[in-house]
């Protein structure tokens, strides 16, 4: 009788572990980058994760996987600022503050604000603007928050399909939302956002799901059944494929982006906006392309 | 016949066993080392563990913000994110000040008499590791200016435990003197440390950046240690330093037990030679060079001695800072009796992780505080409210009092400081203090000339503090507000309207003050007197300013305007030439001015010591 009641409790236990086992397990982000620089002939050397003005990074922590990109505002070199320092500094401090664990998996505006006003706090000084998209996979309650500030984004990818993308903040055509910092004479004149008017969201993910932040490079140039083919050819979620398929589309991207006949999504913008153009746009592309994945030590 | 031929074969056969033993002793030893050796190699070989620092504790001071990860000291932590880079990276941890420039200002506290001559520690962090082990090597990757450490000790207490122990000991694990280190770059800083009896999993290292060019900066620390105890010395056994103090507690405790004895009042000629015949004030002379410790000694020694040593006279200056690993409540409760005509008392860093009670320091205060001029709790984590309040009703002549870095000191505490009306200096950098306790400090505290509010994170509006001041405290001469993140042009005009006679003012990283309203030349023409004026990171300051500068304010001695790009060489030139007083120019970061420049200026100033520090 008894052992017919602790067998029967023992059954019901695996049988009920076994069910749940799915749930309690982490998920994570097997990532990769690629990118190119609008002018890569200058072979000008940078730390890792930047290409031109972009840059972008990737980071890990006990409890979140996070990525990062942004796109370092041109203009700035007019007036004779690196743009690539303001991007660069501002993800660099979004991979250290990630590191250190300073950040709640929920609130990547968070990390944002905290990133930029640590860029004050630098005794350089630094100069220039970017936009910014960062996407946080928090491991055990398996939901994805983002925060996108600009023109850079994002796609979820789930069997085939797009089943979420980021928004683009404009204030007006090809001036997207920016975080700066001016020097004190132009500071009115300067387009400066607050991170806090990053866009957020949140919603969960499944194994097998793809995610692909990348700059506006990319978005400009391959509209999204393009992505989507590519998307298509990724089998595996090892590191060397998901680095394979993104050096596919950033390699794509960076072709029609030299196109000039080609009717790029930002030449069919412009053509709604009343600007008669055509072809693609020179711009440095960043791409970095993750699966949702169990985690693996 | 039998029993004599077997007591005799019993005899030799115990003899030749003996002849045998000793004949093959050496190789028998041999032999038994080698298989100690051998049984050592096939032990498993002890092992090293190697950990990068865990969390920082606690420390006295640091350059960058409260909350922030640039040039804060909890940048310690962790694995190395500069080195072995060198250069002014944000991700290392700075303490506040560097060289001599602080001390020469008029804020800074007078040196304590009594001073050891071993003890040169200005700042110092405690670092706290995983895993207690007994360390064989500390490592300090130093990434710019090194040299500054001048002392690594260890704690016997697990500060992740549950249960801490009663006693809480710390040994030094190496001392050594400031060191003027020739280059900036970096280094990995690995002295030969002590064997110690105890596995320690927290270290602390204390600096002194007197000797270097300019703010030290540190990426990690690396503690090596074994697991076990080891058996045989790992290294040649130091020589113990005989200036180490580890056997001054029970010193003074003895010379507590020894106050019990009853000395009645005795003849000349007690036996103690010459000394009976000199004059009480010359033996008193004498005895006023010893070091604390030797006081304490000393007065074991005879009852003329103990007369001497217990002597309230002797303890009108008193320094604990640099026995703060040994001062405990019962070391306060033997020191009462001889402190009643204490006037300055120094117990900086003194009294932490339960050595001081906050009731003990407030006994000692009731007995020994009336006619305390000048208080030094800087670091003092049992401070408690109930302390300043003892310290309010008590010691009514207090003119100086320092409090800085006491961190974990209630906000309502502050309150009390109000009714000190004899306060002339007052040190709350790093504190809680809040709005409406620096107000009411203020206003009840008209005689202050020194006020030091750096990243007092908690006060709101800087410009109503800044309007009080000017208000209530006109003898104001030297005022930090470094890092008060809301003073604006309003504030500081007041300011400098209200408290003419400032001759130092640290504006730095105040990022609220924009030079193109006029403020810093307005600054400029309203203090002639100024002496110092830190404007770092304010990257509004222009070529108008200096020229104001340069105009008004002759008496200029230290300068601050890094990282500002609106600075040309030739304003800088003129402040120069009229500035002849001028000892420190940091103009580090500013753009216009490169390090020809610079080369220039130093040949044409040579006085003038000009900071242009680099991120590589």
């Amino acid at each position: 009788m008894l052992s017919v009641l602790s067998y029967g409790r023992l059954v019901a236990r695996a049988v009920i572990g076994g069910l749940s086992q799915t749930d309690s397990r982490d998920y994570s982000l097997v990532s990769a980058s690629f990118g190119f620089g609008k002018d890569f002939r200058k072979g000008i050397l940078k730390k890792g994760m930047c290409y031109g003005d972009d840059a972008c990074f990737i980071a890990r922590h006990r409890s979140a996987d996070v990525l990062g990109v942004a796109d370092g505002v041109g203009g700035w070199r007019d007036y004779g600022v690196d743009p690539s320092q303001f991007s660069g500094t501002l993800m660099r401090t979004c991979e250290r503050m990630v590191k250190e664990g300073r950040f709640v998996p929920s609130n990547p505006v968070g990390i944002l604000t905290t990133s930029y006003y640590e860029l004050l706090q630098n005794k350089v000084p630094l100069l220039g603007s970017s936009t910014a998209c960062l996407v946080v996979l928090d491991r055990q309650s398996h939901r994805l928050h983002t925060a996108n500030l600009g023109d850079s984004g994002f796609l979820v990818v789930r069997g085939g399909e797009v089943v979420h993308r980021s928004d683009e903040q404009q204030h007006y055509f090809n001036t997207p939302f920016q975080l700066s910092i001016a020097p004190p004479e132009a500071e009115g004149s300067v387009l400066s956002d607050s991170p806090e008017a990053a866009d957020s969201s949140s919603f969960d993910v499944q194994l097998g799901d793809i995610i692909l932040t990348a700059t506006d490079g990319l978005f400009d140039n391959m509209p999204d059944y393009m992505i989507l083919q590519e998307l298509k050819k990724l089998k595996n979620t090892n590191y060397e494929s998901i680095q394979q398929t993104a050096k596919s589309i950033a390699e794509q991207a960076h072709v029609l982006a030299y196109d000039p006949n080609y009717m790029s999504p930002f030449a069919q913008f412009a053509c709604d906006n009343g600007l008669n153009v055509r072809g693609g746009k020179p711009d440095d592309i960043t791409v970095l392309l993750s699966i949702v994945a169990e985690y693996t030590d | 016949m039998f029993p004599m031929l077997t007591l005799l074969s019993m005899f030799y056969y115990i003899c030749l066993r003996r002849r045998s033993r000793s004949g093959t002793r050496s190789e028998a030893l041999g032999s038994r080392r080698a298989v100690e050796l051998g049984q050592r190699s096939a032990l498993p070989v002890t092992v090293e563990v190697e950990q990068y620092g865990k969390e920082v504790l606690d420390f006295s001071s640091h350059y960058g913000s409260e909350n922030s990860m640039s040039y804060t000291m909890w940048n310690l932590a962790g694995v190395p994110n500069v080195y072995p880079s060198s250069g002014d990276f944000t991700q290392t941890a700075v303490f506040r000040t560097y060289g001599s420039w602080w001390e020469q200002c008029i804020s800074s506290a007078t040196p304590f008499r009594r001073t050891p001559p071993n003890f040169h520690s200005l700042d110092y962090l405690e670092l706290a590791f995983e895993e207690p082990v007994y360390p064989t090597a500390v490592e300090v990757l130093e990434t710019y200016h090194p040299g500054a450490i001048v002392k690594i000790l260890a704690c016997s207490l697990n500060p992740f435990s549950q249960n801490p122990p009663a006693d809480v000991r710390w040994e030094v694990l190496w001392a050594g003197k400031p060191n003027k280190s020739l280059t900036p770059q970096a280094r990995q800083f690995s002295p030969s440390i002590r064997q110690i009896s105890f596995a320690s999993n927290l270290l602390r290292l204390e600096v002194n950046s007197t000797l270097l060019d300019y703010y030290t900066e540190l990426d990690a620390v690396i503690l090596r240690g074994v697991r076990e105890r080891p058996i045989l010395a790992l290294y040649k056994i130091p020589v113990i330093d005989i200036n180490d103090l580890s056997d001054s507690e029970e010193e003074i405790s003895d010379a507590g037990g020894l106050c019990c004895r009853s000395g009645g009042e005795n003849r000349h000629n007690m036996g103690n030679g010459y000394f009976d015949r000199l004059p009480y004030e010359l033996i008193q002379l004498i005895v006023s060079h010893l070091p604390v410790p030797d006081l304490c000694r000393l007065a074991q020694s005879c009852k003329l001695f103990h007369k001497h040593c217990c002597d309230p006279l002797q303890y009108i200056q008193l320094s604990l800072q640099p026995y703060w690993a040994r001062l405990t409540d019962a070391s306060l409760s033997h020191l009462q009796s001889r402190c009643t005509l204490l006037q300055r008392l120094n117990m900086s860093w003194t009294g932490n992780r339960g050595a001081v009670t906050a009731a003990g320091f407030c006994s000692f205060m009731k007995a020994c505080g009336l006619s305390l001029v000048c208080l030094e709790l800087s670091c003092c984590h049992f401070l408690t409210e109930a302390c300043l309040e003892v310290i309010a009703q008590t010691c009514q002549c207090l003119q100086e009092l320092n409090l800085a870095s006491c961190d974990r000191l209630q906000p309502q505490a502050f309150n009390l400081i109000a009714k000190l009306p004899n306060l002339r200096r007052l040190v709350l950098y790093r504190t809680k203090v809040e709005q409406s306790a620096i107000l009411s400090i203020l206003t009840f505290c008209p005689e202050l000339r020194h006020l030091n509010l750096g990243s007092c994170v908690m006060i709101e509006d800087y410009d109503v503090v800044a309007s009080m001041l000017s208000a209530r405290c006109r003898s104001l001469r030297s005022l930090d507000l470094w890092r008060c993140r809301n003073l604006s042009e309003r504030g500081l005009a007041e300011l400098v309207s209200g408290c003419r006679l400032l001759e130092e003012l640290d504006l730095g990283w105040c990022s609220t003050l924009q030079s193109s309203s006029g403020c810093f030349q307005h600054l400029a023409r309203s203090l002639p007197r100024l002496r110092k004026l830190f404007l770092t990171a304010n990257r509004t300051v222009c070529d108008s300013d200096l020229e104001e500068l340069a105009a008004n304010c002759s008496a200029l001695e230290h300068l601050d305007i890094l990282g500002t790009r609106m600075v040309s060489p030739v304003s800088l030139r003129k402040l120069l030439q009229c500035c002849p007083q001028l000892k420190l120019l940091d103009v580090s970061f500013c753009s216009q001015i490169d390090s020809r420049f610079i080369q220039e200026l130093s040949g044409l100033f040579p006085n003038v010591s000009i900071k242009k520090s680099f991120t590589q």
